[in-house]
């Protein structure tokens, strides 16, 4: 018998690409969705990205339309800076606690103009950036941010920290009179009858791996700071620069960072660095590329053919173990033994890391919340492995995206329409009029 | 009435401008016919953009709108949103791309500020002959053709079969279940394949699934919403049965390569080389067995066949081969399996622990190139390349992992879907990345390994993606809003020569035998233009890209 008090209303936890799909999607069937995202933006890690496999469609542009339609969907209560506390009840009924941060600027009255940025004296280093540029304590954290809203770092903001209780730089600066001190944290409770976890992945600590030489060596990049680098909004405007502000002559993109300590093979790491090769080449036309890889790693249809393209341009694939990185000169050495055994040694201006995708560091703590358990690399688990990847022990939450395991953006899509697929095939849902 | 033209041209922050002299764009188009009001506005895309839009319309009086901002992709909806709301139609508006079309690209100003004022032009020349247009709305019927009843097929019915929506499952063969049912057990969990028994069970259990074996699809007509198609079952009378769908799955899976193109495998003509396929019915059959029928005491597993001649990795090559030596080693213990490989791709979250689960005593695996099978007595002689020098093993069972390609039937159901097929052969979806599911046809879905190479759980994940689309945007009693900017043909003017008919991508000319002219159903048209592209009397013209629209554009590009 179908519950006359089923709550029809659906939590999406991230507003990654999964999260934002699942979204639009039960959005579109009529379900009132509230939508819960940690950050001050949407578009998650995709975003960071200037272009992705295998088309080099820009991802902004892909993803863009999507992030507006998101915006205006009057059924669809995006809520940032915000985190889920606590699950209660069960599949049909749920009952949710949200703490939700005071962003101290009021989305209605501001236009993004972002005058309120350059008065304010405080410096930061931005994390979107991967740290790789500063921005003011008060900020969006890159061109193009959705919703385009500026948010206080009140961890830096004289005003909050007690430095100098009396700045208001910012708000003299605003002419909307959009910058609100008064605002304050917000508990929620929403009442939901299903829960889609779009949490997504953080990148393995190439510190972890000291051979790779990250944060020791001089430029010796990780993928994601890479992806900065090369984006036209990003710290150099999409420029490919040494530490020196010189163009590499020459780049080496090291494959599998972190599988070893792991202990799975990430899937989409292969594809990207092809990629990479292709930032380059475009770039710097002239520039020598060497990828080492362990095993390429290129699934799915279009795969093969991309990675052809991209031997064309002359990249040196090296299938090579015990690579070691270390600073040679003013350079990079990058030491390895190849595949016939031998000890090889090259120089090359940069090195790019590619390192594991990896569970979140507070996915632990989300699975607590919702009563589900993590799987012995830390990723929210599936109910069966061999079989749909999004239903989860616990009837009523799904899980979609890398937030289940390192995949490409087409699978995150799919698993995040299955989950929605589950939600509204489910009977608790059949009969909502 | 007069047409009053009103010209906004967005700033875009600092992107547009930056990089265009806007006040110079406004100088050269205000005095053009028509143009009542020219202004600029730091963001029009935003909400005081858009109020300011929306103000201007009303108080100026604005007919016809013209926008100079960013793409259309961006932004369009926006602005016909901004005209409804302004009480205008939104057709009778135009967006000028000075911002991804010009100053994105263009590096010098005076060149981007020219070229932007010719866009402006462009768009003002255009609008000047927009009409108004009128969306419809039409019944939807909420019911689904499910094609194809494999592992997809059957879970994508389970979970969309309902009292207010019916399933109607074909299938080719004479049985439900598909390549699994071949199966013993998957991976990565070992699990034994016996669920499917009970999924097909429920399929027959349940009355909202209408299941036709031995039955092909032969014909698709209409659009989403309402699809007419058209089964035949395979009996003695080659019964056809009739009915209507609002959507279309294709779970037509897949189906291997055939080992045979390639000789120097030696398939069908050595003696115990066998498939994948083959393997697995042999391992479910119980017995693994050589044509002499006693158990191999070596055998090889070779991958990547057919990788090169496709064109791409199947993915689930390796895997399913370190599968087959689990089942080589749980029942004959002692046997020794040789893996020759090219690169492992073993992509997923527990398939790195599955591999150095199956590694170990009397497993080998072999990185090889140039791999040559032939007979060497009662054996079979096994010459390959490692790392440029040359090897040969004897071996007594040789098994081919050939590549996943899309079934016989892939084209057929193409044609009558009006999909494409594009890498190696599988259904095209509609965009790589955000659309893996949909296709360019409304309402027609394609998963499993009829979209690309996949495995089960890959499989199932886009079964229930279907399910989601279809739940989300065929509502039983809720209409549907078909494309505005359709064709239409005069009848006046058409001569008959049904060269429309036969350029229609989706089916949406009918030829009137009584009044011998063309007809548009305008439902399934999508405005796509071939038909008025091809038409000899132009006869045949698209609402919104009607020759005097488009002739006034390019006369202000080119003059």
């Amino acid at each position: 018998m179908i519950d006359k008090e089923q709550y029809t209303d659906v939590l999406v936890i991230g507003a990654g690409i999964a999260g934002i799909e699942a979204s639009l999607m039960f959005s579109k069937a009529d379900r009132k969705v509230h939508l819960v995202e940690k950050t001050s933006y949407t578009g998650g890690t995709a975003i960071k990205f200037e272009e992705v496999f295998s088309n080099m469609e820009c991802s902004t542009c892909m993803m863009a339309p999507r992030q507006q339609e998101l915006l205006q969907d009057k059924n669809i209560n995006l809520l940032t800076l915000a985190e889920v506390e606590e699950v209660k009840g069960s599949f049909g009924k749920f009952t949710v606690k949200i703490h939700k941060k005071a962003r101290y600027v009021d989305m209605q009255n501001c236009i993004g103009c972002n005058a309120c940025f350059e008065p304010c004296p405080v410096s930061l280093k931005n994390e979107f950036e991967e740290g790789l540029s500063e921005i003011k304590a008060i900020y969006v954290p890159f061109a193009g941010a959705l919703p385009n809203v500026p948010m206080i770092d009140t961890d830096h903001c004289l005003r909050f920290k007690g430095k100098d209780k009396d700045c208001k730089a910012c708000q003299e600066a605003c002419m909307f009179e959009a910058i609100d001190f008064n605002q304050k944290d917000e508990q929620l409770e929403l009442k939901v009858g299903a829960i889609v976890a779009a949490t997504g992945f953080n990148i393995f600590d190439s510190r972890k791996t000291p051979q790779y030489g990250y944060a020791k060596v001089n430029d010796v990049y990780t993928a994601l700071e890479f992806e900065r680098l090369y984006a036209s909004n990003g710290p150099t405007e999409g420029n490919i620069v040494l530490k020196n502000g010189n163009a590499p002559k020459s780049a080496a993109i090291i494959h599998c960072v972190g599988r070893d300590e792991k202990g799975y093979c990430s899937s989409v790491c292969c594809m990207y660095s092809l990629k990479f090769n292709h930032y380059l080449k475009s770039k710097i036309p002239e520039i020598k590329i060497s990828e080492f890889y362990t095993d390429l790693c290129i699934p799915g249809k279009s795969h093969q053919k991309f990675y052809e393209k991209m031997k064309e341009t002359e990249v040196d694939m090296i299938r090579a173990s015990d690579i070691e990185i270390s600073k040679q000169g003013k350079g990079i050495a990058v030491k390895y033994i190849n595949g016939n055994g031998k000890k090889n040694s090259l120089p090359v201006d940069m090195a790019i890391l590619a390192p594991a995708i990896e569970p979140r560091d507070d996915a632990s703590k989300l699975a607590k919340i919702l009563g589900i358990s993590i799987d012995e690399y830390g990723f929210l688990e599936e109910e069966n492995r061999d079989d749909s990847s999004v239903a989860i022990s616990e009837p009523g939450v799904f899980v979609a995206g890398c937030a289940q395991g390192a995949k490409n953006i087409q699978d995150s899509v799919s698993q995040s329409c299955a989950a929605v697929g589950k939600v509204l095939s489910s009977s608790k849902y059949r009969e909502k009029n | 009435m007069k047409k009053k033209i009103g010209v906004y041209i967005c700033e875009c922050g600092p992107n547009i401008a930056e990089k265009i002299d806007i006040d110079k764009v406004i100088d050269a188009v205000s005095s053009l016919d028509g143009v009542a009001v020219v202004d600029r506005y730091k963001l029009l895309c935003s909400v005081d953009g858009k109020k300011f839009l929306e103000e201007q319309i009303k108080k100026q009086g604005i007919t016809h709108l013209v926008v100079a901002a960013c793409s259309p992709k961006q932004h369009e909806q926006t602005f016909m949103e901004v005209c409804i709301n302004a009480g205008i139609n939104p057709y009778l508006f135009q967006l000028a791309n000075i911002r991804e079309q010009c100053a994105w690209i263009t590096e010098d100003k005076d060149e981007a500020t020219k070229k932007a004022i010719i866009l402006v032009k462009a768009a003002i020349g255009r609008v000047r002959y927009h009409d108004s247009l009128e969306k419809k709305e039409i019944e939807c019927n909420p019911s689904v053709l499910m094609i194809g009843g494999g592992i997809a097929g059957i879970e994508s019915s389970l979970l969309l079969a309902s009292p207010d929506r019916t399933v109607y499952l074909v299938e080719k063969t004479s049985s439900l279940g598909g390549l699994i049912t071949s199966f013993e057990k998957t991976y990565p969990n070992m699990q034994s394949c016996n669920s499917i028994k009970q999924k097909i069970e429920n399929i027959y259990k349940n009355e909202n699934i209408k299941v036709f074996t031995d039955s092909e699809v032969e014909e698709v007509l209409g659009f989403f919403g309402n699809f007419e198609v058209k089964v035949k079952r395979e009996t003695e009378e080659n019964e056809i049965d009739e009915f209507n769908v609002g959507a279309i799955v294709l779970a037509t899976g897949s189906t291997l390569f055939d080992p045979d193109k390639i000789p120097r495998y030696g398939y069908g003509k050595i003696d115990n080389v066998i498939t994948a396929l083959e393997f697995e019915k042999m391992n479910l059959s119980g017995g693994i067995l050589l044509k002499n029928n006693k158990p191999p005491k070596s055998v090889a597993i070779i991958h990547c066949v057919g990788r090169n001649e496709k064109g791409y990795c199947s993915e689930i090559c390796c895997m399913y081969s370190l599968k087959f030596v689990r089942y080589l080693k749980d029942k004959l213990p002692d046997v020794k399996v040789t893996n020759f490989y090219s690169d492992l791709c073993i992509p997923g979250k527990s398939d790195q622990k599955f591999y150095e689960e199956t590694k170990g005593k009397n497993v080998d695996f072999v990185r090889a190139t140039d791999i040559e099978i032939t007979k060497q007595g009662d054996k079979i002689n096994i010459k390959y390349k490692n790392e440029n020098n040359k090897n040969s093993l004897p071996i007594d069972m040789v098994i081919l992992s050939p590549a996943v390609e899309p079934t016989s039937d892939a084209s057929k159901l193409a044609e009558l879907t009006s999909i494409s097929q594009g890498d190696g052969g599988f259904f095209s979806e509609e965009h790589e990345k955000l659309s893996p599911i949909s296709t360019s046809t409304d309402g027609v879905y394609i998963v499993g390994c009829a979209q690309g190479p996949k495995n089960i759980s890959e499989t199932i994940v886009q079964a229930g993606a279907a399910t989601g689309k279809i739940l989300s945007s065929l509502i039983p009693g809720r209409k549907i809003e078909p494309e505005v900017k359709t064709s239409q043909i005069s009848e006046s003017s058409c001569g008959g020569c049904k060269i429309c008919n036969s350029v229609c991508p989706y089916g949406a000319i009918t030829f009137d035998e009584a009044k011998r002219i063309s007809v548009i159903n305008e439902v399934i048209c999508r405005g796509c233009g071939s038909c008025t592209a091809t038409c000899p009397t132009g006869a045949a013209i698209n609402k919104h890209f009607t020759f005097d629209q488009i002739y006034q554009e390019l006369i202000e590009i080119v003059k």
